[in-house]
């Protein structure tokens, strides 16, 4: 294994399948069913793929979370959880040269709806100022550093469909140029009332968010959750135990994506394919069939799974985490999103 | 020799401030030491402050909902076309990075959280799809009919400059052939008002820098700018502006608010992006300071300026130019930038307004008073925001 690829060497996550330091086990990686929404009222049966409560501090020691919203709390969760993964040691490391790169939709829209609920009831003179900057949506990214103390770039950014993916290739791009050795990726969202309503009275939800049936494959979404952190570091470490190199990579809104994707991958097809769905409907998307239309016959396609594709545009690093955890051994991937809006989103790694 | 695929220039600039539209009115307002500060009463009941506001907007694309930090991104990328349009006729596949802090939250009221499904079915659903902050970079796409990469930035008030910085790395990897970079925040009760929980804003015109400085005010704006290769730029002739020749980024890891009070981490940021510059302490002839006004920020980042440029032979000539037009947050970092490049090309620097008693330091030249005239070959422009981000640009001017 030779390479000067920004390699993935650690994976933490908090997501509906729990606080996980790695890839998801086995035994638990499958399909999940979606849970009953209960920490709002709704108007009947309302279900979401969810991130079960748990306490910060029993995953990671010393973590104090009690004025954070959980997205903040899940950032510090699973960058903490990342790095385990990782087995680095950030007191041997150059904190100054360490960036952080959280991609989101929503940003801390916990605490943006807590603080338009406090100028309803008080009235806009009189609001709270401890909620104001954990409002901004940069709020998880500068606790991540903060709590490790790490003093390189800080960056969040939202990008129409393809945060996730965007803020993979513009970590590593810090890499390649020198302007850090290191990256921690984070990409998620929280699920609030606000938020569920809204897909809701824009009827995008699927009819599995109603009923108690199976999450249908079309149709709608299902809304999900969750924060997944990835460590990328340059090749070379000894003791690292590298799950990917991150490769060529581009993403645009509009435009050819066939011709586009194609000229990326020149002739050499991957052995996987990830599909990164972005969570609205997509069936009536040509861009559906893209996948199978550039990988041909002979690569596998790991599709895309309802509960990262409910994580809109930060789901890609949950698409990417749960095809890792089906073990598919050495090859070329491409992780590939997609977009009813068009667009896309492609990125070639060398799975170990 | 210098490798022309790898050197980042500014070709076109777009500007909504509250001057008016365009970088000849803010040029204008700023050469006349034109003030925009202004009372405000009618942002929301009960605030008594003072802020600059932009006047109206001309219409665009009827029919879609946009908010007022989506309009004003797209007129100020519309004006940057105008300002490449001379010599560009194709930008179909250029990238987007634009930064926001307040992005949609002009269109949402209280009343959302008396009942989210209520609100949206009375009008409030198209206007929430524009609350997330990728819709600010995602209407300029749609504005200017733009396929390349789109992204947004927040990094509260130092994600202006993040933008830029974004925009010169996707270049360098090829990712687009152009970019236009920038930021776009409208005032809203919302940020008004966390700003005033926090007491920091100044009820009278800001003074930055200045011993007896109180706060910050708030303003409204945006500005694009239009960033391409040496290489690029020169096979479509373009007209080239600055040269963006060094940048870094770093995070103080201090506190969630307040900047690290000795000013180490953004001096760090600023002698990184001279190193990648390859840009001596004495060859900066001008800083555009973060300079907000409020207590904190200002003593720190005059410490980070003492320790940045410390050893040079002359104070560093500083100014805050937020004392014209109040603090842009997500658009501040592509406002200051564009007057940076604008001191650099017309070898003007502003002095910062109501500058009369200036924090003591031997080693920074406060730029007050009267306008100073002088060659600028070499300009930084610095931020910083909530959450410990630094930015440090540095601009040098192009000859052929």
């Amino acid at each position: 294994m030779k390479t000067t690829l920004p390699v993935l060497t650690g994976i933490g996550s908090v997501t509906p399948y729990g606080p996980l330091a790695g890839l998801i086990p086995a035994e638990s990686s499958g399909p999940l069913e979606p849970s009953a929404i209960t920490a709002w009222t709704t108007l009947g049966l309302r279900r979401a793929f969810l991130v079960e409560p748990f306490r910060p501090a029993s995953i990671v020691p010393g973590l104090k979370t009690r004025r954070l919203d959980r997205l903040s709390a899940w950032a510090l969760v699973a960058s903490s959880l990342a790095l385990r993964d990782a087995g680095i040691d950030l007191g041997q490391m150059d904190r100054s040269r360490i960036a952080v790169f959280f991609a989101t939709g929503f940003g801390c829209v916990e605490l943006t709806e807590a603080f338009y609920q406090s100028a309803a009831t008080y009235g806009w003179a009189e609001t709270d100022p401890i909620t104001f900057p954990e409002t901004l949506s940069n709020a998880p990214a500068s606790h991540v550093a903060l709590f490790h103390d790490l003093r390189g770039p800080n960056v969040t950014v939202s990008s129409k469909s393809f945060a996730a993916e965007s803020a993979l290739l513009q970590a590593a791009s810090l890499m390649r140029h020198g302007q850090a050795d290191m990256a921690i990726v984070l990409a998620g969202d929280t699920l609030t009332q606000a938020v569920y309503e809204w897909y809701e009275t824009a009827h995008l939800l699927s009819p599995a968010c109603f009923g108690n049936g199976p999450a249908p494959s079309v149709g709608g979404f299902i809304p999900s959750e969750g924060v997944v952190a990835m460590v990328l570091e340059p090749d070379g470490r000894q003791a690292a135990r590298p799950y990917a190199a991150l490769g060529a990579g581009r993403w645009a809104a509009g435009g050819d994506a066939r011709a586009s994707v194609g000229q990326l991958l020149g002739g050499d097809l991957p052995d996987f394919t990830i599909c990164a769905g972005n969570g609205a409907p997509c069936a009536p998307s040509p861009l559906t069939c893209l996948p199978r239309e550039l990988v041909g016959e002979d690569s596998t396609i790991f599709p895309a799974q309802p509960v990262a594709s409910g994580m809109g545009e930060a789901g890609a690093l949950l698409h990417l985490l749960l095809a890792l955890s089906r073990r598919p051994g050495p090859g070329q991937a491409l992780l590939l999103g997609t977009s009813a809006h068009g667009g896309y989103a492609a990125l070639r790694l060398e799975l170990f | 020799m210098i490798d022309a695929q790898k050197t980042i220039v500014v070709t076109g600039i777009g500007v909504v401030s509250p001057y008016g539209i365009g970088l000849s009115r803010l040029q204008a307002g700023m050469l006349a030491g034109q003030c925009c500060l202004a009372p405000a009463t009618e942002l929301y009941s009960g605030f008594q402050g003072t802020v600059a506001q932009v006047g109206a907007l001309p219409s665009l694309h009827d029919g879609h909902h946009y908010s007022r930090s989506d309009r004003l991104a797209m007129v100020a990328a519309r004006d940057a076309v105008a300002d490449i349009a001379s010599s560009c006729s194709s930008f179909r596949e250029s990238g987007i990075v634009m930064a926001s802090t307040v992005a949609g939250l002009t269109e949402i009221d209280p009343e959302i959280s008396r009942g989210p499904a209520a609100w949206y079915r009375h009008g409030g659903l198209l206007r929430a799809a524009s609350y997330s902050v990728s819709r600010v970079a995602a209407s300029v796409g749609e504005c200017l009919d733009i396929q390349g990469p789109s992204c947004a930035v927040s990094v509260a008030c130092a994600s202006g400059a993040t933008a830029l910085v974004l925009s010169a790395n996707m270049l360098l990897d090829e990712a687009a052939p152009m970019v236009f970079a920038g930021g776009s925040d409208a005032l809203c009760p919302f940020t008004l008002s966390g700003f005033n929980s926090l007491q920091a804003l100044d009820e009278e015109a800001c003074r930055p820098f200045d011993q007896n400085r109180k706060g910050l005010n708030l303003g409204e704006g945006a500005a694009v700018l239009v960033l391409e290769t040496l290489a690029h730029a020169t096979r479509r002739g373009a007209r080239i502006l600055a040269v963006l020749r060094g940048w870094a980024m770093t995070n103080d890891a201090f506190h969630p608010t307040a900047p690290q009070k000795d000013g180490i981490g953004l001096a760090s940021c600023i002698q990184r992006s001279l190193e990648m510059a390859e840009c001596s302490i004495e060859e900066v002839g001008y800083v555009n300071a973060h300079g907000t006004g409020t207590p904190l920020n200002d003593i720190a980042e005059t410490h980070a300026y003492e320790r940045a440029f410390h050893g040079r032979s002359r104070p560093i000539p500083v100014s805050s130019t937020k004392s014209y037009f109040g603090h842009c947050l997500g658009a501040a970092g592509a406002l200051e930038a564009a007057i940076t490049i604008m001191a650099m090309r017309t070898g003007v620097l502003f002095p910062t307004l109501r500058l009369t008693d200036p924090i003591e330091s031997p080693q920074v030249d406060w730029l007050r008073g009267k306008l100073r005239r002088q060659p600028l070959p070499v300009a930084m422009s610095v931020s910083a925001g909530f959450g410990g981000s630094n930015v440090a640009l540095v601009f040098g001017s192009y000859r052929s």
